[in-house]
């Protein structure tokens, strides 16, 4: 066990170490104007050659990377240009998580148990109204783009029950809309999933002799096929959780949380160059590092998986 | 057993007693042939109500689409409309006789500028997801069956899977600057991967089945073992990802429009028209604006996804028995 | 055989499924009788229904098939006409027990394997907690598995293929039922173990007291542990009788060419007995014997009417018109007399 964590450690460090070196450079590729703002206009092309040599822009790409990494090491993330002139990133940045985590948390959490649930209800119902009721939102969910079915339960929460349509933090009623947003999708997720698993493992092998051995339905499912969903589960579960770090970036634009996703938009509208290259940077990490503490779970929860070498695309 | 005519009866069981002539094809014809993969196919697609339904409308809304142009009567989508009465432009007016959807803040027939935004959308969205079936099979084939490569590839999958979409979409509209060409190639490099994971994943499970081995110790030579052998089992969840890969991309589009990445506001598209709803959905006069694309979007987006579970369930040949 | 205690009476049992808005007769009025301690085998190709006959006996039919016509008496209940769930509890794994064929599947892959066993412990003889681990690792004693109380906290994948197939056994026979069904427990496991593991079921046979149902289409397994065979052909009894009655005296032509496809009665250098064709199409009526067009010595009457049960002994019943008296003397097949022969010789 310690000696795969081990090896799942190296794996993420190196992924880790190869996305964060991909982006830093395809940075490189951002737009000049985003290091200087509304000064841009003004300059001479030798007061913006001056201006990014200051910067380091110009030094060549290994230097560049080197001192990024020196700079991470301490905790660095830069400066902002136009968004904050003259702030830390970190800074910035900091007070926006709790914001994001806090919704996103209560999503996921929303969206596991009754999605889960609603997957359950859905696949002893297999067929029937239930099942169909369920099939329907899920579809609906997944085919119309969320860009457009939230706007839908932003205008009519806001118009039919009369809840704020923009988010404040002393306003507990104007928490609802965002984050059942928010869970809309996980639920169908977790649905689905979780459906399509029942119906798969009742068609197994085991089950049929737990069946030969005169356990009844109620116990079968519950003993063995809802037992034994939580296994694969765990492994999505950190994932999801970090991903939270992120925010939403569409659900935090459209009710002014101040959250991280919101943010991205906010510093990519503004073409704040050093702000985007951190945040970038900040949600691939974070995907990583939940893959790798999901593969951490599933190797605790199930007694298959040794020292079993992922072979390779997950 | 009552017996009218004894006799005849035993004259007749008697003859019932002899050795039957044999004929070995008889024993053949016990299996249950039949088969035909494709007629298995589209006879369970077109039994589910559902599909039929889907496929109708889709088909409708496709044609209509195409069509409109060229229906008599219609308006430009770009031209401002003015009251030659009082020189002022009509703006926002409620669906009826003369604008059958209204128009928008500026004067706009609502009308002509969904069906021109929905050809965009779609133009988009068929492009983007052709390009990514070829570019996904060709990769992922690639990728699944020539084993050398296959560290190196997955090492440069892992890198561009763990980049969240959302985040390498907006990063890659942001530096080329928005435009058709931006989006179409942002989305094409955006979205190939789970397709290309897809194949590999399927092909590195059959291409050692026996009947591929056998192909190889014949002598096939490998890019016909992947042609005839193994992507024409992949039919099912090639056509499934293509088809659910046109909603993601209205979506796609629809978001980056709302960030301010999307297409220029000039060219309509069911992006900008779902934005500019949105700026004034609150009115409930106004509300219209909004109503209208999200409805023709909902609905083709809706159909690209039934119409591809369905066909992906009926393609599948262990859905056939 | 008599007609003693008959722990099992099949009569005209008649089972089809729906599928794709047809119907299937998978069992076209199968009749089989068990007699209380004995082993039967049934034998017959895939597709004969072997499975589909058994797992009515416990209601594990699939969804779409159904009991149509016929009886099953168990012990005097009819099981027939049983529908829910409810109504089958209290036969399965209580009273009738089942083994299916593959051991790598039929254990839950996530659960300790004595958690297993006491599942039905609990279930049915009403152990709880320190009294149910305590017989669930005296079963795995049983069955022979080394160091009991280790493996009773182990998971399945730490087992081999034939102690699982213990494992399941031990499960099968926790709460001694009346009546064991093996499905092809064998198949799936290699040559050497399949005899440990008939070998254990039979010693377990006379230490609990059960009758034994294999269900099988390997003819060694049935030499080595069948009392009675019953041959099965597209869904139907086609001939029943002691283990040396049908070895040595079959009358039905297919068990002829069963016994004549054993490549132990291959004669060297001549081509290996086959039988040409494919079973019948189960979804449409057949008129006659099932057999007759695979069957070059055939009557005309195979292909009108249906032959009813001969008697041949009293143990010894078969379906073919060779049997009536009006049917001309049709000698077995070389092979089959060869074996005949053999059998008199040793006899002797």
């Amino acid at each position: 066990m310690i000696k795969y964590a081990f090896k799942r450690l190296l794996q993420s460090l190196l992924t880790l170490f190869i996305v964060v070196s991909f982006v830093f450079l395809l940075m490189r590729l951002l737009p000049i104007e985003g290091y200087f703002g509304d000064r841009f206009q003004k300059m001479s092309p030798g007061e913006v050659e001056a201006g990014l040599q200051k910067m380091g822009l110009l030094d060549p790409w290994y230097a560049q990377l080197g001192k990024f990494y020196a700079g991470l090491a301490k905790g660095d993330l830069g400066v902002s240009f136009i968004y904050r002139r003259d702030v830390a990133v970190t800074k910035i940045i900091a007070p926006r998580i709790p914001y994001s985590m806090g919704f996103g948390l209560t999503a996921v959490a929303i969206a596991m148990i009754s999605g889960l649930a609603m997957g359950v209800g859905m696949a002893k119902n297999k067929g029937l109204f239930p099942d169909k009721l369920g099939t329907l939102y899920i579809v609906f969910v997944h085919a119309v783009p969320l860009a457009v079915y939230l706007l839908f339960v932003q205008l009519y929460g806001s118009s039919l029950l009369g809840l704020p349509i923009l988010f404040d933090k002393h306003r507990p009623v104007s928490w609802i809309l965002p984050g059942i947003s928010m869970s809309l999708n996980g639920i169908a997720f977790y649905a689905m999933w979780m459906r399509r698993y029942m119906v798969d493992e009742l068609n197994k092998d085991y089950i049929k002799l737990a069946r030969a051995k005169g356990l009844p339905n109620g116990a079968i499912m519950v003993k063995h096929v809802m037992r034994n969903a939580y296994v694969p589960l765990a492994q999505y579960l950190p994932a999801a959780i970090l991903a939270t770090i992120g925010g939403s970036i569409y659900i935090e634009s459209l009710y002014s949380i101040p959250g991280m996703g919101g943010l991205l938009v906010d510093v990519i509208q503004r073409q704040d160059n050093s702000m985007v290259q951190a945040l970038v940077l900040i949600f691939s990490s974070v995907g990583i590092i939940g893959l790798f503490l999901g593969d951490l779970l599933m190797a605790l929860f199930d007694p298959r998986i040794k020292l079993v070498k992922s072979e390779g695309a997950r | 057993m009552k017996a009218p005519d004894q006799a005849a009866t035993l004259a007749a069981d008697a003859a019932l007693f002899e050795f039957a002539d044999y004929d070995a094809g008889e024993g053949e014809r016990g299996g249950y042939s039949n088969y035909s993969y494709w007629k298995s196919t589209t006879k369970m697609f077109l039994a589910k109500k559902t599909s039929l339904f889907f496929l109708v409308l889709l088909g409708a809304l496709l044609f209509f689409t195409f069509v409109q142009p060229f229906v008599p009567g219609q308006r430009s989508p770009t031209t401002i409309f003015q009251d030659p009465a009082t020189g002022m432009q009509f703006r926002n007016v409620t669906p009826g006789a003369q604008f059958w959807f209204g128009t928008n803040s500026i004067g706009q027939d609502l009308w002509s500028r969904i069906w021109s935004g929905t050809r965009t959308s779609l133009l988009i969205g068929l492009t983007v997801g052709l390009a990514e079936m070829l570019i996904g099979i060709a990769f992922g084939a690639v990728w699944g069956y020539v084993r050398r490569l296959d560290r190196v590839m997955t090492e440069i999958y892992n890198v561009l899977d763990n980049i969240p979409t959302t985040v390498l979409l907006m990063l890659l509209a942001y530096i080329m600057r928005p435009s058709f060409k931006t989006m179409v190639f942002a989305m094409c490099a955006v979205g190939w991967l789970g397709l290309a994971r897809f194949v590999r994943n399927q092909i590195v499970i059959i291409r050692d089945r026996e009947y591929n081995l056998a192909s190889r110790c014949l002598g096939t030579p490998a890019r016909r073992i992947v042609l005839r052998n193994i992507l024409p089992y992949l039919v099912s969840v090639i056509m499934l990802q293509t088809a659910l890969s046109i909603p993601g991309t209205i979506g796609w589009e629809v978001f980056l429009t709302y960030i301010g990445l999307g297409l220029p506001v000039q060219i309509p598209s069911l992006g900008n028209l779902v934005n500019e709803g949105r700026m004034i959905m609150m009115s409930p006069e106004l509300r219209y604006q909004l109503i209208f694309p999200t409805v023709i979007t909902s609905l083709i987006t809706i159909s690209f996804y039934v119409l591809g579970n369905s066909f992906s369930d009926a393609s599948d040949p262990r859905n056939h028995v | 055989m008599g007609n003693e205690t008959n722990i099992l009476e099949v009569r005209d049992l008649v089972i089809r499924f729906s599928l794709r808005g047809r119907n299937l007769t998978a069992i076209r009025g199968a009749s089989l009788s068990l007699a209380e301690g004995e082993t039967l085998a049934i034998v017959g190709e895939s597709g004969s229904g072997k499975s589909v006959l058994v797992k009515s006996f416990i209601g594990m039919l699939d969804q779409n098939g159904r009991v149509d016509a016929g009886s099953i008496l168990f012990e005097g209940a009819e099981l027939a006409g049983r529908k829910t769930e409810e109504d089958w509890l209290p036969i399965r794994g209580r009273k009738i027990s089942m083994v299916f064929q593959d051991p790598m599947t039929s254990l839950n892959p996530l659960l300790k394997v004595g958690r297993q066993i006491e599942e039905v412990l609990e279930l049915h003889r009403g152990l709880s907690g320190k009294a149910a681990s305590l017989a669930a690792v005296e079963m795995l004693d049983r069955v022979g598995i080394i160091d009991p109380q280790r493996r009773a906290g182990q998971y399945p994948h730490e087992f081999s293929g034939g102690m699982r197939q213990r494992v399941v056994i031990a499960m099968a026979v926790a709460c001694q039922p009346r009546i064991l069904i093996c499905d092809e427990p064998t198949t799936a496991l290699d040559v050497t173990i399949q005899a440990q593991i008939l070998g254990l079921i039979k010693a377990l046979q006379r230490d609990f007291a059960f009758t034994t149902i294999y269900i099988t289409h390997d003819l060694g397994v049935v030499a080595n542990v069948a009392d009675r065979v019953a041959v099965m052909y597209a869904g139907k009894i086609v001939e029943t009788g002691t283990a040396e009655e049908v070895f040595y005296d079959p009358r039905h032509p297919y068990t002829w060419a069963l016994l004549s496809s054993l490549p132990q009665l291959g004669v060297k250098g001549h081509p290996l007995y086959s039988i040409s064709g494919t079973p019948p199409n189960l979804f449409r009526e057949i008129k006659g014997d099932a057999f007759a067009p695979r069957n070059p010595k055939a009557l005309k009457i195979d292909f009108e009417r249906e032959p009813p049960m001969f008697e041949v002994s009293p143990t010894h019943r078969a379906a073919t018109w060779l049997l009536d008296p009006r049917a001309p003397r049709l000698q077995p097949p070389e092979a089959i007399r060869a074996l005949r022969a053999k059998y008199l010789e040793a006899e002797a």
